[in-house]
């Protein structure tokens, strides 16, 4: 009984020692919810930020875009990040562009494909067109194997409405769960052409991006808005009520030059940093 | 072997049983409470679909897309949902799997328990072990990085490939893949409690029957594994709750299609791609926010929470008549 006591009480002391710094400064937790694919850099973000700001700590959930707009609708998020534009049913939040991000069409290295037209692309991930030999400029014959994501992904949704003209894409398309797993897949099939966010399509990657309607994807070109697949990445917060603290943050991300920084070392592109 | 020895009635309850007895109230509460949670969170989409929901028809990848957006708009909400392929995709990786995994799993039981020498059993033991309790995500990433890429680019031919091009992708990510992967998971589960049925068979039995000029084998054959048999069933039992609830290596490997694979195609057929029940769970998790959705996917859960309760059934049934001569599992 003394000795499972004694246990008891070292066990209370290590959690109250390991407490302990939590608890020294009083802190702001910011609750943010949305993006599963922008959280690496809104991850790189939060703790710049909370290196500058000793008093203010994040705890972002990744529930995905549309979920994170409900998040702060219900009051449930102070600040969501999204990855399409505002729409009609968003009503009672207030959306702010706070950087761009871009959706690169890749192929394995071993293919000499350089350049797609949005409709050739299209016609691939509808089925239409099925072997490399018909599509011009590649040195394969082989059938191809497109990656894509899961439905649920909003490059996916992203993809449908500004390739596939809101079609659901083929069934011989392998959706995969995560952009790691589409380059990993690309990597591996010679055959293979699959859709990835810039930051997933980076020399080390393993994969080729391709250009689309004759413009490469790269941070220049989508910071210019002349690549097809750019997009703006939103951040989200209720009309009323919003809370100062994260105002402070979204204004930090859009227009501070270290945030730039990391923006683009994180693969995505600044749009109004300094 | 423990045996219940009944306590003088009179006397009323002790304060052992009594907390024994709330302890029992509680654990069986709580899963009649997720029951009913989960089957009245689903009965929307089994009351719109009727017996048709384990039917085929159409595309099913199509019909989830389908319910998600009827969530977003203001009209009624769909609930059209033939779940045929899901379904005969993970009847078919589970049973494959589990009949490999048990086949293979009897004879190294039995060589470990019989006819391995001591130093070999105390490395195979803790490795089994050590197996048994790998996380599925590692066995996901090593088959993505290693197994896809070698059916994909050395057994596939083109010819197949272009054969089922139009409908589905045959690039490694498919039914064998997922079939080898799993049963490399589950076997050590019941290789695990096999050994441990194995060696729970009273040894003078054994001893019997080799005095009488049985050989070992046959022996330890008709004796042991006879005796163990409720031991089989205990991990069978396991092993299969384990592959049927398998999600994060199956959605990694087998391909993240909604399609049936026809054996009717030929070897092709090991090839094709699938996704079964567990897996389409965890694709469509973000689909939560439409309610909709919500409903279909608790079906979903509910048809495998179903068969997992229906499976402890069957095991403890298949138990019953092996019970007089068997040991303890």
């Amino acid at each position: 009984m003394r000795s499972s006591k004694k246990v008891l009480a070292a066990l209370t002391a290590v959690v109250v020692v390991l407490g302990a710094p939590a608890a020294a400064i009083a802190r702001t937790t910011i609750f943010g919810s949305g993006s599963s694919a922008e959280q690496p850099i809104l991850n790189l973000l939060f703790k710049a930020y909370s290196k500058l700001h000793k008093n203010i700590a994040f705890a972002y959930n990744p529930d995905g875009g549309n979920a994170g707009v409900k998040d702060v609708q219900k009051g449930r998020s102070a600040l969501a990040v999204n990855t399409r534009p505002p729409l009609p049913s968003d009503s009672g939040t207030t959306q702010f562009k706070i950087f761009l991000d871009g959706l690169c069409v890749a192929v394995n290295p071993a293919n000499s494909l350089g350049n797609l037209t949005i409709s050739q692309t299209k016609n691939i991930f509808l089925g239409l067109t099925t072997a490399w030999n018909s599509v011009g400029g590649s040195n394969l014959s082989a059938t191809i194997d497109p990656i894509g994501r899961n439905s649920t992904a909003g490059s996916y949704t992203f993809f449908q409405s500004a390739v596939l003209g809101g079609k659901t894409q083929a069934s011989n398309v392998n959706p995969q769960t995560s952009d790691g797993l589409v380059a990993t897949a690309i990597k591996n099939d010679s055959n293979a052409i699959g859709y990835v966010g810039l930051a997933h399509s980076q020399p080390g990657s393993g994969v080729k991006t391709v250009s689309l309607n004759g413009v490469a994807c790269n941070q220049t070109t989508i910071k210019r808005e002349t690549y097809p697949l750019f997009r703006y990445i939103w951040a989200v917060v209720p009309t009323a009520h919003p809370s100062v603290p994260v105002e402070k943050f979204i204004d930090w991300v859009r227009v501070n030059h270290q945030a730039g920084l990391i923006i683009s070392r994180a693969g995505a592109v600044p749009a109004f940093n300094k | 072997m423990d045996e219940y020895i009944p306590t003088e009635r009179g006397a009323g309850w002790s304060q052992d049983q009594r907390a024994e007895l709330w302890l029992v109230c509680i654990v069986v509460g709580l899963l009649i409470a997720m029951l009913v949670f989960v089957l009245h969170a689903a009965w929307p989409s089994f009351s719109h679909n009727g017996l048709g929901w384990f039917g085929t028809g159409g595309r099913v990848d199509g019909q989830i897309q389908a319910i998600f957006t009827s969530g977003d708009l203001k009209s009624t909400p769909l609930y059209v949902f033939h779940a045929w392929p899901l379904i005969w995709s993970t009847a078919l990786i589970t049973g494959v799997a589990v009949v490999i995994a048990f086949g293979s799993s009897l004879f190294v039981a039995v060589f470990i328990v019989e006819f391995a020498p001591d130093w070999l059993r105390g490395v195979l033991e803790p490795v089994v072990r050590l197996l048994a309790s790998v996380p599925s995500v590692i066995y996901g990433l090593l088959g993505v990085l290693i197994l896809v890429p070698l059916i994909g680019n050395h057994l596939i031919t083109q010819q197949e490939k272009a054969s089922v091009n139009p409908t589905v992708q045959l690039s490694g990510y498919g039914l064998l893949a997922a079939i080898l992967v799993l049963t490399i998971m589950v076997a050590p589960i019941m290789i695990a409690v096999f050994v441990n049925g194995l060696r729970a068979v009273p040894r003078n039995w054994i001893e019997g029957s080799l005095a009488l000029g049985i050989n070992r084998w046959r022996t330890f054959w008709m004796v042991a594994v006879r005796t163990a048999r409720p031991a089989l069933v205990a991990g069978t039992v396991l092993a299969t709750a384990r592959a049927l609830g398998e999600s994060v290596m199956l959605s990694m490997l087998s391909g993240g299609v909604g399609f049936a694979p026809n054996p009717a195609d030929g070897l092709i057929f090991l090839f094709e791609p699938s996704r079964g029940l567990a897996s389409t769970i965890l694709f469509n998790t973000d689909e939560l926010s439409s309610p909709p959705m919500q409903h279909t996917l608790y079906a979903i859960a509910a048809v495998l929470l179903f068969s997992a309760v229906m499976l402890s059934f069957a095991g403890w049934a298949a138990k019953q008549p092996m019970k007089r001569y068997g040991v303890i599992a």
